[in-house]
């Protein structure tokens, strides 16, 4: 704890589930960092970008290693600013245009932020997570202390909703939870490659931090809340993928895949909160989520990289442009495989254990109420809801499956009609070897988790105990279970049958092999809805404004060409810009003036004669005004004695 | 009649800059040798620091003139004022300096230093004033003195801008002086007490609540021109743009604070607090703030030209300040104080450098500023530091001020205010990155066209950004904006003490 920075000090600890993400932010600053050495060789500027590069890193760092919300917002505003540079980086004209999307949803999103942690320190008197955990808790029962009784806004129940709402459109626009996901999709295709990785792998997931302190520590025991988190996560998950899977941009794709899988990690944010709520064992929940933030930082480090590795040579995304740029080189084929069968879920890589530790957390919910019967009042929705959440689920697995499908196919196995040759001979030199050790590091890290991973994944997950508050024991043994391979199984059969029905029938011209943009151009929150109502709000009350701006103008306006009125003066020929001309009365004694002059000097003189009078007049009727006033208060001081 | 009882310490700051100025105004010498002039204005400048500091240190009070019982000219030191004048005299040295160099662009360097020296001296003596009547004779001598700096350019504009300020200074003091008329008639007794005239006001006003009241709100509405506060604030978005930068900074970082001392004095000192709680003229008084917080801050989003959007934007600042004060609650009231702290450094910087790149570009416009940074890099940095400061993004100073200010107004058990404040100081804060960002983005970010269709370095015209005597000021107050946002633990300690005496 460091006292009275800031006013209220900054209050840090360091446990498991911190721990594991400062490495994690140190592995994956390094990585790109080494990484940009060669990516950012040719871009000017480059003291710009490593400067907002590095003080990102401490801000993140700071994000994580906070313990009251005050650090968290004070880091998390600078970690905000200093990104932003990153996707304006190199000032095309679709990156300035992100880059304001971006920094309009940091600054709404801060400031959402900021009042819910005004209505949680009014409500409690600290921010301080552990305090705020027991303090909410006592709420959430009906116990109230002195402060809350105290405090005027509302019942403190709704007071701790509303401002845990505001938290969580504040943490949940940077994590890209729908509807705040927008800038994901427009920031990462225009920033520098490597920033992408680090946007998408650790900042969306400081977003995720502040969630899981809302949901897990404040909020734990509140099924409604659960229930939203969850929502909120199913149909993130559900969009971004679907996103992905229509998208033809390499970065794009990544971007919103990113979009999707933070679905995935709220699915299990709001299952451990419902799972508490129901009286069960949070861990299959908390697990899933925790190893799932982990592999997903992880994965998209590698993707990232990948994609920086094909544009570091080609300067191109579209997957038009990029066909067949991964052929003939089996490092980038090791690397992209590595991050892909990790994410889409595939036995034995590390993502197949954590979408399985969420999916099964769900259907332990579902079993929960499935018990409760028909008695299940108290707990949230329906058997027919959990079982449509769980094939949304499985769908949204699928999806990934087939974009991640879909990327391989373009960059690995398709040619490129005209380049071929050219991608080809690059084999040998499009990579220099340190970039391509430290892109082959993580790489191995996913396949390690993979495979050994009941020894080491359940303790890894075991590190977020202290953080997700989970005080049970159990969790799943065995992964490879049939019942559990199930799940996984169904997904990669969507994800098959997607690909080859969805993407190779629909999304790719059937005459020359290329990858068509189906989404409807008009479907975009931001242009269809956002801008234009931010737009609609301004225009109308700029109007009020500029009512009230010339209300008091308008009023000594009106006074002047009434009751003040000037008489039209004579216009005076020595311009606009000279009414306080230099020595005028000299000219009086001047011997050559002509009469012309002399008409001129009169009719100055009448005019300062006329502003003499008048403001001796309007002097004079502010002395009545005045002698009014004070009769008419001598008078009633008179007849009230 | 008596004269001078009590410490002269107290005089002397206020005296030797009034001296100074009316020298400079007077002997010709100054008019024709630059180095003398400027050398003069350091001096004065910097030995009023140091008298302000002696008078801070060890002065009480002083009664300069007693006319009769009731009109006495007094000097007293309290917090309030030590708050006040060591901000104002440690601003005015920056921008001094910073002005020396800058008005070596401009005409009658002679005359903008005299009256600059004079109204620092009225500045002084309005911070040390111990009584209503002082505060009010000082407040007009501060409005007709500072007139010559808005007029300076004495272009059409310039006159017919510094009528309209003059108007509606007058205008308010005149509505003040009613509120100051009704207050010596009953209560007797206009010397400023912590927390008001305790006791009294019950026995006195009984049976003239309204008219308090009533009073009181000229008193508000009358000081909150200065402050800028809607429905005359009117003159703050003619004003600046048209006085040369130094002076906009100081009407917009200073001057404008003599409005909210104005209304600290008569709130907190005289009257009381608990007078006005939760009656309609704090509900007045809340809404004519917040309706100007919101105003200021959207028409500063809209308005393309560089010095009238920061002049907007302190219309909206201050208010923040004003809203502070009306919350009568004593985190509020840290937070109120501490934004006139804040706000100050903020201001001063961005007009000094806004009047910098004015200076540079010769463009007056926001959207032809693009590229700015390569040019002026220094310059838009301090820029951007104070823009984020002024929006409140930690860790710099703003941030602090909002904190308090919003968590008071929270505190504050003033029904649908308590929750109307914050979210229109953060709707106001959304609008204020509205309004500076797009400087600061389109200066470093100019987009990849205008880079490339610039000229090479060697090329270009290769103009020093800034002279030292204008890169130290903008400096030192940049960092004193973020330093003391990192480290307000002093400053709030000190209004804390105040607030828990006033309130």
């Amino acid at each position: 704890m460091i006292p009275e920075i800031c006013a209220m000090g900054l209050h840090f600890r360091l446990d498991g589930f911190r721990l594991v993400y400062l490495c994690i932010a140190v592995l994956m600053w390094t990585v790109s960092g080494v990484f940009s050495l060669e990516y950012m060789a040719h871009y000017k500027k480059k003291r710009r970008y490593y400067l907002f590069f590095w003080a990102t890193f401490i801000a993140t760092a700071g994000v994580f290693l906070s313990a009251d919300f005050y650090t968290t917002f004070i880091f998390f505003e600078i970690m905000s600013f200093t990104s932003y540079v990153w996707v304006a980086f190199d000032e095309r004209k679709e990156s300035l245009r992100a880059a304001e999307t971006y920094l309009a949803v940091a600054v709404i999103g801060g400031m959402v932020m900021l009042m819910g942690l005004f209505l949680l320190d009014n409500l409690f008197g600290t921010l301080a997570f552990d305090e705020l955990g027991t303090e909410a808790g006592k709420i959430l029962r009906g116990e109230l202390g002195i402060r809350q009784q105290a405090c005027a806004l509302g019942s403190p129940r709704t007071q701790l909703y509303v401002a845990s709402g505001l938290l969580l459109f504040g943490f949940g626009a940077k994590a890209g939870c729908f509807p705040l996901h927008i800038w994901l999709p427009k920031a990462h295709p225009v920033a520098p490659a490597p920033a992408s990785a680090l946007l998408s792998g650790i900042l969306t997931k400081a977003g995720v931090f502040g969630v899981i302190v809302v949901s897990c520590v404040m909020l734990g025991t509140s099924g409604e809340w659960g229930m939203l988190v969850a929502c909120l996560g199913l149909v993130t998950m559900f969009l971004g993928g679907l996103l992905a899977l229509f998208s033809i941009n390499l970065k794009r794709t990544l971007a919103c895949s990113s979009v999707s899988q933070i679905g995935f990690i709220l699915t299990g944010i709001g299952m451990s909160c419902l799972l508490r709520y129901a009286g069960k064992d949070i861990g299959l929940a908390v697990e899933g989520t925790f190893l799932h933030m982990v592999n997903h930082s992880l994965f998209k480090l590698v993707l990232f990289l990948c994609a920086a590795a094909v544009f570091m040579n080609l300067h191109q995304l579209d997957l038009n442009d990029i066909r067949g740029f991964g052929r003939k080189k089996p490092m980038l084929l090791f690397c992209y495989l590595m991050g892909a069968l990790g994410i889409s879920g595939v036995p034995l890589w590390s993502g197949y254990i954590s979408k399985t530790l969420i999916h099964e957390s769900i259907v332990e919910y579902a079993e929960a109420v499935n018990e409760a019967g028909p008695a299940a009042g108290q707990l949230m929705a329906g058997p027919a809801f959990w079982r449509g959440a769980e094939w949304l689920f499985l769908l949204s697995g699928g999806l990934t499956v087939a974009y991640m499908l879909k990327l391989f196919f373009v960059l690995f196995i398709d040619i490129h009609p005209t380049r071929q040759k050219e991608f080809d001979d690059m084999s040998g030199s499009y990579m220099r070897p340190l970039s391509g050790f430290v892109l082959a590091l993580p790489s191995v890290i996913i396949l390690a988790l993979g495979v050994i991973a009941s020894s080491k994944m359940d303790r890894l997950a075991y590190l977020g105990r202290e953080f997700f508050r989970w005080e049970g024991q159990g969790s799943l043994e065995a992964y490879f279970s049939p019942g559990n391979l199930s799940g996984g199984m169904i997904s990669l059969g969507i994800g098959m049958v997607l690909y080859s029905l969805v993407v190779r029938l629909w999304m790719m011209d059937k005459g020359s092999g290329r990858y068509v943009d189906r989404w409807p151009a008009w479907m975009d929150l931001e242009e269809v809805l956002y801008r234009p109502a931010i737009r609609l709000m301004v225009v109308i009350s700029l109007v009020a404004c500029r009512i009230l701006e010339h209300m008091t103008d308008g009023l000594i306006l009106a006074a002047r060409k009434t009751t003040h009125r000037q008489i039209p003066s004579v216009p005076s020929t020595a311009g606009k810009g000279k009414v306080y001309g230099k020595r005028r009365r000299w000219h009086w004694m001047r011997p050559s003036w002509t009469t012309q002059f002399l008409l001129l000097s009169v009719g100055r003189l009448r005019r300062s004669g006329r502003l003499v009078e008048e403001s001796f007049s309007y002097g004079l009727m502010l002395v009545c005004i005045g002698l009014c006033l004070t009769l008419g208060y001598l008078l009633l001081a008179f007849l009230r004695g | 009649m008596n004269v001078m009882e009590g410490q002269l310490v107290l005089l002397l700051p206020v005296i030797v800059p009034i001296g100074a100025g009316l020298l400079i105004l007077l002997a010709k010498a100054f008019g024709q040798n630059r180095s003398l002039l400027a050398g003069t204005v350091v001096l004065a400048l910097a030995a009023e620091m140091v008298l302000v500091l002696v008078a801070l240190g060890n002065g009480k009070s002083l009664a300069v003139w007693r006319m009769t019982d009731m009109l006495t000219l007094d000097f007293q030191i309290d917090s309030v004022s030590r708050i006040f004048a060591s901000l104002t005299v440690t601003v005015w040295f920056l921008v001094g300096l910073y002005a020396i160099s800058y008005m070596s662009h401009e005409q009658e360097e002679q005359r903008f230093f005299g009256f600059y020296l004079i109204v620092l001296g009225v500045l002084i003596g309005l911070d040390f004033s111990g009584n209503l009547i002082t505060l009010y004779v000082f407040y007009e001598l501060m409005t007709l003195t500072s007139l010559p700096l808005v007029l300076h350019e004495r272009t059409r504009e310039a006159s017919m801008a510094g009528l309209k300020y003059l108007f509606y200074s007058v205008a308010g003091a005149f509505l003040a002086l009613f509120g100051i008329l009704f207050l010596a008639g009953t209560a007797n007794n206009l010397t400023f007490v912590p927390g008001g005239m305790p006791g009294v006001q019950n026995a006195v006003f009984s049976g003239k609540e309204g008219l308090l009241l009533a009073a009181v709100f000229c008193l508000l509405i009358g000081f909150g021109a200065k402050a800028g506060m809607f429905p005359l604030h009117g003159w703050l978005p003619t004003a600046h743009p048209v006085a040369p930068a130094p002076a906009s900074a100081l009407m917009s970082g200073v001057i404008t604070k003599a409005g909210v001392l104005a209304v600290i004095r008569v709130v907190y000192f005289v009257v009381g607090p608990e007078a006005i709680r939760g009656t309609w003229v704090q509900d007045g008084w809340i809404f004519l703030s917040l309706l100007t917080v919101f105003m200021g801050s959207l028409l500063a989003y809209k308005e393309p030209l560089l010095k009238k959007r920061l002049a907007y934007s302190t219309v909206s600042q201050v208010s923040y300040i004003l809203f502070g004060l009306g919350m009568l609650q004593p985190t509020a009231f840290v937070g109120a104080l501490s934004h006139v702290v804040f706000h100050s450094l903020i201001k001063n910087a961005l007009f000094l450098c806004a009047g910098a790149m004015i200076l540079h570009t010769g463009k007056t416009k926001v959207k032809d500023m693009a590229g700015l940074g390569k040019d002026m890099p220094v310059t838009l940095s301090c820029f951007t530091i104070v823009s984020l400061a002024l929006i409140g993004i930690p860790p710099a100073s703003g941030f602090v001020s909002k904190w308090y200010l919003a968590t008071g107004a929270l505190a504050s058990g003033t029904g649908a205010w308590a929750w109307i404040g914050p979210v229109m100081l953060l709707v106001s804060a959304l609008l204020t990155a509205g309004y500076l960002l797009p400087l600061t983005i389109q200066g470093f970010f100019p987009g990849a066209d205008l880079a490339d269709g610039r000229p090479e370095k060697g090329e270009r015209v290769t103009k020093p950004e800034l002279s030292a005597w204008m890169l130290v000021p903008v400096l030192a107050l940049t960092a004193g904006s973020l330093l003391l946002g990192c480290f307000p633990g002093g400053i709030l300690a000190m209004l804390k003490t105040i607030a828990s005496a006033v309130l």
